[in-house]
């Protein structure tokens, strides 16, 4: 492990950090004289502390969870896991490996919940065509003529007073 | 790689025409590529000391033109050209003829496009500000926006265009409105959008003829000018309102840029999409509603975050709808509703809408 590349070692140093920390590997001498391997150490540590304990934990700024949440798409996905052979140490811990720690500092995200809508909705079902003189009746008139104007080429036009006061 | 100087002298003043009407979508880039593929050393400089002055209406019947520039030289023609004409929107029993004016003056470009069929609605343009005029309410709504429509083709920037769909001349000629047309076939790499048809009129690239294809090959919806003059000869007072609109009332539409990822929102572009511009305006009932339009070149979408009242609730349908060529999917994001729409198979919004995410922030 100690002679995998730079950047795959820096990572598999987390990882026996972390296995380390969660009683599954045996302390490696080598570890204990980088002042990174301790930084780590020591985050994990302050990380198993917040999640005990909320008081521990700081509110972050309000562009902070933006900012992670880009770094995080920005992120290439993660085809599979490394696994530890052992896993015998106590289930919290478990929690502590690299991959888990996104899931610990993301905020609540939402994402589109088609449970609230009535039965029978089939959402890959397409509804049938509307005409458009239909549609222009309809609640949606607004957002079409919307994304007409913004949208570029249309052939077709029609004009909303909808939220001009009129 | 090697070019005449016809040829560099087509497309240099084609360029040119792009950079003088301000596209605000053509990146330099992109013209750089452009001309390096079709001009070589030497002659492409002298071409370019050539090109300044000429204007792009003839097309070397002996050059085989490359078919992405024939879209830039549609557009180009949409732009820079004087034409007026009808044309025929047509989408399953739906019709609707428009006739358009267009000219371009010292001031820039004025047009008129009266609506001719079911309520009288007429647009006035000058540069980027319309005018619709709607005599039966004797109001005016005026925007500044961006204004290509037909015969003008291409949304946002053509640079991507050849990742997502296979551009092909047909051989031979068509014939639209009484003139001789270059068929494009525009087929799309996947299922997330539409082809397309298009008939280039041969002598002045403006876009005759435009038919959206499902992946099944039936026609979604087309656009045919049934009549049209090009050139000199279109009287300055066919760009007049047909009405007086002393008295009328103007009102005038207002948007304001706006930073979605800012406020928490990720909205993941589909494969091949790039966000062309995002805003907020005001829609029904007085609610700001956030646009983000989503371009590859030819189709677009637009995504609509609101937030989600529960007075209006019954009028929000989860899911798909479907209007011609234009697709719409609804659904529900935490305290807000999301609409996506566009000209694209409504899986591409389906699965847009449902993989975006709303981060809150805190207050």
């Amino acid at each position: 492990m100690q002679n995998a590349p730079s950047t795959l070692g820096d990572l598999s140093n987390r990882e026996i950090i972390s296995a380390w920390l969660d009683g599954e590997a045996p302390g490696n001498p080598d570890l204990h004289l980088s002042h990174a391997n301790r930084q780590v150490w020591d985050t994990y540590h302050f990380i198993g502390d917040v999640m005990r304990s909320n008081e521990l934990a700081v509110r972050p700024s309000a562009q902070f969870q933006v900012r992670l949440g880009r770094a995080l798409d920005a992120e290439r996905p993660i085809l599979a896991t490394p696994q530890r052979k052992s896993s015998l140490g106590p289930a919290w811990r478990i929690g502590l490996s690299g991959a888990a720690m996104a899931a610990v500092v993301a905020t609540v995200v939402w994402i589109a919940r088609p449970a609230f809508v009535g039965t029978g909705t089939d959402a890959t079902q397409v509804l049938a065509d509307m005409t458009p003189s239909a549609f222009e009746d309809s609640a949606l008139s607004a957002y079409l003529e919307a994304h007409r104007q913004m949208a570029g080429p249309s052939a077709i036009h029609q004009v909303s007073f909808q939220g001009t006061g009129l | 790689m090697l070019t005449s100087p016809v040829d560099g002298r087509l497309w240099c003043a084609l360029e040119a025409g792009l950079l003088k009407a301000g596209h605000p979508q053509v990146s330099l880039r992109w013209l750089l590529r452009s001309w390096q593929m079709l001009c070589g050393g030497f002659a492409a400089a002298v071409a370019a000391l050539a090109c300044v002055t000429t204007t792009p209406t003839a097309w070397a019947a002996d050059v085989a033109p490359d078919p992405l520039h024939m879209l830039a030289r549609i557009q180009e023609a949409a732009r820079q050209l004087d034409y007026a004409g009808v044309f025929v929107y047509s989408q399953g029993s739906f019709t609707q003829s428009s006739q358009v004016v267009h000219m371009v003056d010292g001031t820039g470009t004025r047009e008129r496009l009266e609506v001719l069929d079911g309520e009288p609605l007429e647009f006035i343009r000058h540069n980027d500000e319309v005018r619709s005029l709607m005599p039966q309410r004797k109001k005016i709504l005026l925007e500044r926006r961006r204004t290509d429509h037909f015969p003008g083709l291409l949304v946002g920037n053509p640079t991507g265009l050849s990742d997502n769909y296979q551009v092909a001349i047909a051989p031979g000629t068509r014939r639209v409105a009484g003139r001789t047309c270059h068929l494009i076939v525009i087929e799309p790499l996947d299922n997330r959008r539409y082809g397309y048809q298009l008939c280039a009129d041969v002598d002045t690239g403006l876009l005759l003829k435009a038919q959206t294809l499902a992946g099944d090959r039936s026609v979604i919806e087309q656009v045919m000018f049934s009549s049209i003059k090009v050139g000199g000869g279109i009287p300055a007072e066919s760009l007049s309102p047909s009405w007086s609109t002393q008295g009328w009332t103007q009102v005038e539409s207002i948007m304001t840029p706006v930073d979605l990822a800012g406020q928490g929102w990720r909205v993941p572009q589909p494969v091949g999409f790039l966000p062309v511009m995002q805003l907020e305006r005001v829609m029904s009932d007085s609610n700001k509603v956030s646009q983000i339009v989503f371009s590859d070149g030819l189709a677009a979408i637009s995504v609509f975050i609101e937030p989600y009242d529960t007075r209006g609730a019954a009028q929000k349908k989860y899911g798909p709808a479907k209007h011609g060529a234009i697709n719409v999917f609804g659904t529900r994001i935490a305290n807000f509703w999301l609409t996506a729409m566009g000209e694209v198979p409504v899986g591409t919004l389906k699965d847009l809408a449902e993989s975006t995410e709303y981060v809150p922030l805190p207050e």
